[in-house]
């Protein structure tokens, strides 16, 4: 038996999430990450972990990564020129996107540049219907000519997005083979092999990102596999996936749009894995970093899904994991506007300057000064060390606004937090209503630096049931990475009504796709057994969207019609609150998402409480502006069993958890702190 | 109290309560239009109407504003569990053409009215003569589909059976009219109980003063911006092409008088109201919704993150003639409203570019198309699709170019992929997207216009394009910048039986047949001589302009794909007439030249005295009048033809 180690590269922090196989229990590693030398911080780790824990390179059985390399490349822009071949006719594909500006009031708004500029879009004469059929096969002196064409204007790559390549690929992938004979070695990806589904637009942009991203992700693997090997890690290693998943290091070369949003969907797993091993079903995963709060619905251990998550300027249409961000985070700016009215955000002070607290240079005022000007957090260090805070310099940032309100500063500091509080409120309580589902049955599951510092005041408007702030709030991601299966996301776009013949035309692409899984699972080095879900996109004939209903695999095998519209009607009926059996139904996409579990750790439960909790010592920190006596408590005395009144605070490396004077705690089994609304006296 | 510190705290829950209420809609609603093109609003409105809760990014950015007053006072009193509802355009003037369907909820604290939760949904047919209720052509509003006045749908939580059955009786989908409904209902009821946790949450008194600082916030924010317009009368006036079918142009005109921080937008000089739907029913309300949109834009673009809600309209008041487009009479038809409304943002857009040379955008050019196709399936089905909008771009701004294929005032609409059009209708197409040289030239080119082109394959096909505009006067530029090219409509373009459908809106097809739509050019900034050449040659490259018209609209001269330095500045060296400070389309000038707007303002004067009923057909016979001796001096020729038409139709003669 050995070890099983997720690492979760972040933009300041590297988390090492470390799972002894023999005993379950769990460590933890932080360490600076190095974004000009990709693969030290796993080298510095691997060195720390040895060190500190006696784990040995030799030991790892296993190894998972995530990584914000492609995330990055994305926002600034630097991927490689690369080359559009469209279909003829419709060379704009990019330019369009999909109309809509971004700021609907301003006239000024524009969409952004899109990722290839257009004199390096060609239209290729090629066309395929929207039954499938080719209609005028591609030309191999036109590929030629408008390759030639791409590498005088400096195309290091080309993307092929072909319309209708969801349906039939061929074009696609004939085009990719006339390139590959012209150009050996040249970089192309298609828009088909991306992920196949209708919607030019969409389609193309994600090929597109996926092209974009895949020279510095490859360059990234690379090293990063160097560093392990020259670390003498000897199995091969998984990347995490956007999906929640994981995968083989060769998948992620040659699919790094898989990857892009690994980190944040590793974070949802964690969460949700954790969550439901200590018995909360229903959570709302609270991820609050410097410059924003990810926030994702998990419902017994799973996650929503969805796509169309926001990279960079763009959206991005494979499947992921549904997280919301929102622009509000610890190093929001408060300020006052021309009218002398308290504003926070959306400007944010990020991890550099950072909050004037952290006497990085920061010198504007942030929610996190205003939980220091408040005393509730900097009584101890954070971030392992890394980071101490300065009340002083925060409550000297917040006096010019109490200033200029006629406050005082720790009525500032209430106000800044409350604002800032309430735009989290506006934007999750958004998605309580995409998802229709009711707060009041939910816990707030808070991880990040900044989640367990201002997770009550969330809950509390958002009147959830309760938080729970997990014993490592740090490594949640990391954990993520250790814990996910092997998870990969199939589609087949058929566009057809669902009638005794449509179902019939099932058969063969649901085949087809299961073969494709299991093969896809072979090659990821996988020899256990294969879970395999089965589900379509329907609507009825004339709506314009789609809806997912999980299927039995059996119904398409035995021409079952009636029991797959059944399975839309009823999902139907549970999203919107109507359905109509008696409309026929068209069925777009058959997908199948298959799986291969990976082993799950126990949680191990601490030793209970022996006698009361004590407090480290007490501080004056500012609740809602008035002065309270707080009892500050160490993380690692607090044992199952203990329970505390609020108001206290409770440090620990990396976080800090505040509880209010209305707030309640108590250690579960597993210790987690879990903070509830005391009943009103 | 809510005060300086905690306003935003309030603001922010009132807009999620307004959010939740539009995710709720967008959850549950059936129709395309909720779900691709986002035609619906929620409200948060004050116990007077008022709106003071919006949602940040959902939904027609035209309601921000909205006043229910004339909704809410239908009924003497409310109860708990009450919802209303009416898609009336004369009751009220909240409901603005028939497919719009408002409903209205109050929200009770402790058995007092705290505030109403409010919204609508575009519904895709409303029945009434045409296929989804909306045409030019149609002249009076009972023609435009069943209308529900102001009744209570569900009265203290009982539905009244017999308005459910009106809808079916009358519209041609009866079951996604009443999903739809059934989403409306979810939505209020969503923002019903937010509010009444956010009344506990603050307390009544609180809240309801805290409401009031939220509009006070938000009229304070627009006074500071409106504060560094010049004082001063700007005058603007732009057209539609045509008031009817084949019939005349149609003038908006705008006076906007701008004092300290308010401003007035005085409509006086605008048309009689038509016998086609292009009216506004505003009622002749000074703060109605529809006469505002255009300054919300400004205001949102000169203060981004400014609060927009009924206090944003405090500092502004319209003039609304009576009897005219933009306060059309009872009985006249308006589902086309929006074609005006749009004329309305442009010219209020006009002005205030007087006012704010430096700041203020070309215009885009409005009169979008909404493309859609009635054909048959294979199979002999019929299929009905909407394919998308076909507009120009955005208007060139003082320090960028136009947005490509949309931007400005009608950025807020999303197309439909060619993926799905062609999945759902047999057609297919041939191109989508931007059609090279039509954004206008400038120092910063106007957007370029979409282009969409494709070959129908069955017959009795009927290809309509609602709302298109702008096919015989093009959007204008500034500053120097040149004109747009205008929007285009033909039937098998380059072949034998090439068509030029000019403005009309409709074309029957059959198989074979191709269908070529090019958006209307969005107008430039600045002199295009001053364009750094690079920036020409890079338009050249990436297709959006011929060498030929850099050459002509730029002066610039290319040789190999790089700028002829030489050959550039001679032809720019060439002497040409001065630039303008707004430039029009040579067909503008021509209608101008007679059409001068002195000759306008007795024509205006003149049909003002006249019954509302007769305007419309004075005005044909008036223009028939001038068009027979154009070049006669205007006043007597006025005054003669004036008093012609009074003695033969015997009428009061004008004074």
């Amino acid at each position: 038996m050995g070890y099983r180690i997720g690492v979760d590269v972040g933009g300041s922090f590297t988390d090492f999430a470390v799972l002894d196989e023999t005993s379950g229990e769990m460590l933890a590693l932080k360490v600076f990450s190095r974004p000009e030398e990709p693969g030290a911080e796993i080298l510095a780790g691997l060195a720390a972990l040895a060190e500190r824990d006696g784990v040995t390179p030799a030991q790892v059985g296993y190894f998972t990564h995530g990584t914000t390399v492609g995330v990055n490349t994305v926002i600034q822009r630097s991927g490689p020129k690369l080359a559009l071949f469209a279909t003829a006719g419709f060379e704009d594909v990019l330019e369009v996107a999909r109309l809509k500006i971004p700021e609907i009031n301003n006239l000024y708004s524009r969409r952004p540049a899109p990722l290839i500029p257009r004199e390096r879009v060609f239209g290729i004469a090629e066309r395929i219907g929207a039954d499938g059929k080719p209609q005028r096969a591609p030309g191999r002196a036109d590929v030629a000519a408008h390759l030639a064409e791409a590498q005088a204007r400096g195309a290091e790559g080309v993307v092929i997005a072909f319309l209708h390549a969801y349906r039939n690929p061929a074009h696609e992938d004939a085009v990719r083979a006339m390139l590959a004979e012209l150009a050996p070695g040249l970089p192309v990806v298609t828009s088909s092999g991306t992920w196949p589904v209708i919607r030019e637009y969409e389609r193309s942009v994600t090929a597109v990102i996926s092209g974009y991203v895949q020279p510095q992700v490859a360059n990234y693997l690379d090293r990063f596999e160097a560093a392990l090997a020259e670390a003498g890690v000897g199995v091969p290693a998984h990347i995490t996936k956007s999906n929640g998943g994981v995968m083989a290091l060769d998948q992620a070369r040659a699919e790094p749009v898989q990857m892009i949003l690994s980190g944040t969907a590793s974070g949802v797993i964690g969460a949700g894995h954790l969550a439901r091993h200590c018995g909360f079903d229903r959570i709302l995963s609270l991820d609050i970093g410097g410059t924003s709060a990810d926030v994702a619905v998990i419902l017994d251990g799973v996650p929503q899904f969805g796509t169309g998550e926001l990279i960079g300027e763009f959206q991005i249409h494979i499947p992921s994991v549904a997280v919301t961000s929102v622009g509000q985070g610890g190093g929001s700016v408060a300020a006052l506007d021309g009218l002398g009215v308290l504003k926070v955000g959306p400007e944010s002070a990020g991890s550099t300057p950072g909050p004037a607290c952290y006497g990085r240079g920061g010198t504007r005022p942030t929610v996190t000064d205003a939980m220091a000007a408040a005393n509730l957090i900097g009584h101890g260090a954070l971030g392992y060390g890394a980071v101490s805070v300065d009340h002083g310099a925060a409550r000297a940032a917040i006096a010019p606004l109490a200033e200029g309100l006629g406050a005082t500063v720790e009525e500032v500091a209430a106000s800044i937090v409350e604002i800032a509080v309430s735009s989290m409120y506006a934007e999750i309580s958004g998605l309580i209503s995409r998802f229709g589902i009711d707060p009041r049955e939910f816990h707030l599951f808070a991880f990040g630096g900044a989640g367990a510092m201002l997770a009550c005041f969330v809950a509390r408007e958002l009147d959830m049931k309760g938080v729970v702030v997990p014993p490592r709030p740090g490594v949640i991601s990391a954990l993520g990475g250790v814990i996910a299966d092997l998870r990969n996301d199939f589609i087949r776009t058929l566009f057809l009504d669902l009638d005794e013949a449509g179902v019939r035309a099932l058969a063969a692409p649901l085949a087809e796709l299961e073969e494709t899984g299991r093969a896809w699972l072979a090659e990821q080095g996988h020899d256990g057994p294969a879970a395999i879900s089965v589900s379509a996109d329907m609507r009825y004939a004339g709506q314009s969207f789609e809806i997912e209903a999980p299927l039995e695999a059996g119904w398409i095998a035995a021409g079952n019609a009636g029991a797959i519209a059944q399975a839309f009607h009823a999902e139907h009926d549970r999203l919107f609150g109507h359905a109509n059996p008696h409309a026929p139904v068209q069925l777009v996409n058959l997908r199948l998402v298959v799986s291969g579990p990976t082993p799950k750790p126990a949680i191990p439960r601490p030793a209970p409480a022996e006698g009361p909790a004590m407090p480290e010592r007490h501080v004056t920190g500012w609740f809602d502006g008035l002065a309270h006596e707080v009892p500050l408590y160490q993380r690692a005395d607090l044992r199952p069993g203990h329970r505390l009144a609020g108001p206290a605070i409770v440090g620990q490396e990396d976080t800090t958890t505040v509880l209010p004077p209305d707030f309640a705690l108590e250690v579960d089994a597993f210790g987690n702190l879990v903070l509830t609304r005391a009943p009103r006296a | 109290m809510i005060d300086a510190r905690s306003l935003q705290v309030l603001a922010n829950f009132c807009n999620a309560a307004a959010d939740a209420m539009a995710y709720t809609l967008m959850r549950t609603a059936h129709s395309a239009f909720v779900k691709e093109t986002e035609d619906f609003s929620c409200q948060i409105v004050t116990r007077e109407g008022l709106a003071f809760g919006n949602p940040r990014h959902l939904g027609a950015p035209w309601y921000s504003g909205v006043d229910y007053g004339g909704l809410l006072a239908s009924f003497p009193a409310y109860a708990p569990g009450d919802i209303c509802i009416t898609n009336d355009p004369e009751a009220g003037n909240v409901a603005t053409h028939t497919p719009d369907i408002h409903i209205w909820k109050p929200v009770f604290h402790e058995g007092e009215i705290a505030c109403f939760v409010v919204g609508h949904i575009h519904n895709t047919d409303v029945g009434g003569a045409v296929p989804a209720s909306l045409s030019r052509s149609l002249s009076e509003i009972v023609q435009e589909g069943v209308r529900i006045p102001p009744v209570k749908l569900i009265e203290q939580g009982v539905e009244n059976p017999y308005i459910a059955k009106l809808i079916r009786a009358n519209v041609r989908l009866p079951e996604q009219n009443l999903g739809d409904l059934a989403a409306q209902i979810a939505s209020v009821n969503i923002g019903e109980r937010k509010m009444g946790e956010i009344i506990r949450r603050f307390g009544f008194e609180t809240f309801l003063q805290g409401v009031e600082a939220i509009l006070d916030h938000a009229e304070a924010q627009a006074r500071q911006a409106l504060s560094k317009v010049p004082d001063g009368e700007y005058f603007f006036a732009d057209y539609a092409d045509e008031d009817s079918p084949e019939g005349l142009p149609a003038r908006v005109a705008l006076t906007l008088r701008v004092q300290g921080d308010a401003v007035e937008l005085d409509y006086s000089g605008t048309d009689p109201q038509l016998g086609s739907s292009l009216n506004m029913p505003t009622g002749g309300r000074e703060r109605h919704a529809l006469v505002m949109v255009g300054l919300t834009y400004v205001l949102g673009t000169l203060s981004p993150g400014i609060w927009l809600n009924a206090g944003t309209l405090r500092a502004a008041r319209a003039v609304l003639p009576e009897g005219t487009m933009v306060n059309a009479a009872p009985g006249a038809a308006v589902g086309m409203r929006s074609l005006t409304c749009a004329l309305t943002q442009i010219v209020t857009q006009g002005a205030f570019a007087q006012a704010l040379p430096a700041l203020m955008p070309a215009a885009a050019p409005g009169g979008n198309a909404i493309m859609n196709i009635r054909t048959a399936a294979r199979n002999g089905r019929p299929a009905m699709a909407s394919i998308g909008p076909v507009g120009g771009g955005g208007g060139a701004t003082p320090f960028a170019d136009g947005g490509d294929g949309a931007g400005g005032t009608t950025g807020f609409l999303r197309n439909t992929p060619i993926e799905i059009s062609e999945a759902e209708v047999p057609i297919h197409f041939l191109r989508y997207g931007l059609e090279p040289d039509s954004g206008a030239p400038g120092r910063w080119r106007g957007g370029l216009s979409a282009v969409m082109e494709f070959r129908v394959s069955a017959p009795e096909t009927v290809v309509t394009a609602r709302n298109r505009n702008r096919s015989i006067m093009a959007a204008w530029g500034l500053q120097g910048a040149g004109a747009a090219g205008v929007s285009r409509f033909v039937k098998n373009p380059g072949q034998a039986g090439e068509v030029n459908l000019g403005n009309t809106d409709l074309v029957r097809c059959g198989p074979g047949d191709v269908i070529r739509v090019v958006g209307p050019g969005a107008g430039g900034w600045g002199d295009p001589f001053s364009r750094p050449p690079e920036l020409v040659a890079a338009d050249v490259r990436r297709g959006a302009v011929s060498p030929e018209r850099a050459a002509a609209d730029y002066g610039v001269v290319l040789r190999g794909g790089t700028v002829d330095m030489p050959a550039t500045e001679a032809l720019r060296a060439a002497p040409r007439p001065a630039p303008e400070t707004i430039s029009h389309g040579p067909e503008r000038r021509v209608f101008e030249a007679v059409w001068t707007r002195a000759r306008y303002d007795l024509l205006t004067a003149f049909l003002a005295g006249q019954p509302v009923s007769w305007r419309f057909y004075l005005k044909h016979r008036v223009f028939e009048a001038v068009a027979a001796a154009p070049d006669a001096p205007p006043e007597p020729q006025m005054r003669e033809i004036f008093a012609r038409l009074c003695a033969r139709y015997g009428l009061d003669a004008p004074a």
